[in-house]
């Protein structure tokens, strides 16, 4: 029998920050909090599964879009853990995580600034939630669906009540979703957005 | 001490512009000191800008801590504990090197220190081998702090004075920004003044109560004193303005200083930081001791250092420690 495969993935782009311990396909434990505690929650998914950080297999991150600080300290800590644990690391876009938890919607995350991440023209974009067309009845997800609930159903989306998970990325899809390890320093950031002063340029 | 004397820290800095890692002993010896400074990545900018700073950091934290690692010819596994700057600085920038530190503690069980920057200026001084023993007077300046400090031991530290508006190393940045100088302002500035006469333009000393510092009022003095010279005149007397400048901030720094000492009876002086690097200020306080030059900007030996001196946070709880903007 070849020992079990362990992966933790997790994602602090958003406002709540996801992590999920899966051995062999199967999710053991999930965790949501926030980004400054995503180790933390980490921590607490190995205790409970008896296991140490060393017995693990491969890592899983969510690279954005979100919040840039967010998204940063998800991808610190994963090449951190990487490069100490000789592990592959895969990185996941959280806009994928959030439409794999809630098939045929469209994931929407608060960008600030007035603005939400989705997917414009087959593309993750930064645009006002206006901007965004909707077929009638789409189901939209996210932070940013939460945050601009009236624009999105004014455009005819359809937005699951505040509490659901739906609107969380959940880490557990990040480790399904994840199909190329590599590189750690290879895994980047998705920002979507320069810098404003480069902007101001 | 979280380390005994013969153990490794590995410190990790990214508060502002500079991405560092470290490496020491228990006993302050530096066994590696990388430092990836931003300066050039910032100076199209004329300072820092936050948000490019973090996205850089991110970029270097793991590959400085390669290479201190490597430079010091250990391994990871060798390393006894982890210290990290939990602030003050930008917070964008500190939660990169935070959350670095955290997991390369985790990922090998051991302890992490959670370092106040500017302590770690102060601790810059406890390496060896010339290290400085407590009690002193510290000045620190630098390009985001200006403070005087009494340092009674090695593990704590009291501020006496601060800066009521710009850092004495800001000062410099402007004064280099509106004389068409580069950024970082400070060595360029006191490069330039060594080919001018001090005494050329009179400009003021701000004097605000207690032992705190003011410098916005001199840089406005220079923002007039620049306005008002023609343009050819300007290009001549460029070298008096920064000789003049640089005189009236070192002034300040001296004076409030020895202000300090009389009123706590301090023999000894200490200066760190950034603008530690001055010539004039080196002069200006001929018995001071100052922090070796490779260890004024900001670097992640000397978080190394304060951390012999911090309680180590046990695993798990330091895994959820956040970072903070100001002290
Ligand atoms: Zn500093």
């Amino acid at each position: 029998m070849s020992p079990a495969m362990l992966t933790l993935a997790f994602d602090t782009a958003t406002s709540v920050a996801t992590s999920a311990l899966v051995r062999d396909g199967e999710v053991l434990a999930e965790r949501a909090s926030r980004a400054v505690r995503v180790l933390a929650d980490a921590d607490e998914l190995l205790e409970e599964a008896g296991a140490d950080p060393r017995e693990l297999s491969r890592l899983v991150v969510g690279t954005g879009p979100g919040s840039f600080t967010g998204v940063r300290m998800g991808l610190a800590a994963a090449r951190a853990l990487a490069f100490a644990l000789e592990l592959r690391l895969a990185g996941v876009s959280t806009l994928e995580a959030l439409a794999a938890g809630s098939p045929g919607a469209l994931p929407v995350v608060d960008a600030g600034r007035r603005e939400v991440f989705a997917v414009v023209d087959g593309a993750p974009a930064a645009v006002a939630p206006d901007e965004l067309r909707l077929e009638p009845g789409t189901t939209c997800v996210g932070d940013g669906a939460i945050r601009y609930r009236e624009v999105l159903e004014a455009l005819g989306a359809e937005i699951p009540p505040r509490e659901s998970e739906l609107h969380v990325p959940r880490a557990r899809f990040h480790a399904e979703l994840a199909r190329e390890f590599g590189d750690p320093e290879a895994v980047e950031p998705l920002y979507l957005r320069v810098p404003d002063a480069e902007q101001a340029r | 001490m979280p380390v005994p004397t013969g153990g490794r820290i590995l410190g990790l800095e990214t508060s502002c512009d500079e991405t560092a890692a470290a490496v020491i002993t228990g006993d302050g010896r530096i066994l590696a000191n990388v430092v990836s400074s931003q300066a050039e990545l910032h100076a199209r900018f004329g300072g820092v800008v936050p948000e490019v700073a973090s996205r850089r950091h991110l970029e270097l934290v793991i590959p400085v801590t390669r290479e201190a690692l490597g430079e010091a010819g250990i391994e990871l596994a060798e390393v006894d504990a982890v210290a990290v700057t939990q602030g003050p600085g930008l917070v964008g920038a500190l939660l990169v090197g935070l959350a670095a530190a955290k997991a390369l503690a985790w990922a090998n069980h051991l302890p992490l220190v959670p370092v106040d920057h500017l302590h770690g200026h102060v601790a810059s001084l406890y390496l060896q081998p010339e290290r400085v023993e407590p009690p002193f007077l510290c000045l620190l300046a630098s390009g985001g702090h200006t403070l005087l400090i009494d340092v009674a031991e090695p593990g704590g530290f009291r501020v006496l004075g601060t800066t009521l508006d710009d850092a004495a190393g800001e000062a410099f940045d402007k004064g280099a920004r509106l004389l068409g100088l580069g950024y970082p302002g400070g060595a360029a500035i006191d490069r330039l003044a060594r080919e001018g006469d001090p005494a050329a333009f009179d400009f003021p000393v701000a004097r605000v109560p207690g032992l705190d510092f003011s410098f916005s009022g001199l840089k406005t003095a220079l923002l007039y004193a620049v306005r008002d010279l023609p343009e050819d005149e300007l290009e001549r007397r460029r070298a008096d303005l920064a000789a003049s400048y640089q005189r009236a901030i070192v002034r300040a720094l001296v004076r409030r200083t020895h202000e300090a000492a009389e009123q706590t009876g301090a023999t000894k002086l200490a200066v760190v930081g950034g603008v530690a690097a001055n010539s004039e200020l080196r002069a200006a306080l001929p018995d001071a001791a100052f922090a070796p030059l490779p260890l004024c900007t900001d670097n992640a030996a000397m978080i190394a250092s304060a951390a012999r001196y911090t309680d180590a946070v046990p695993l798990p709880g330091y895994l959820a420690l956040d970072a903070y903007a100001s002290g």
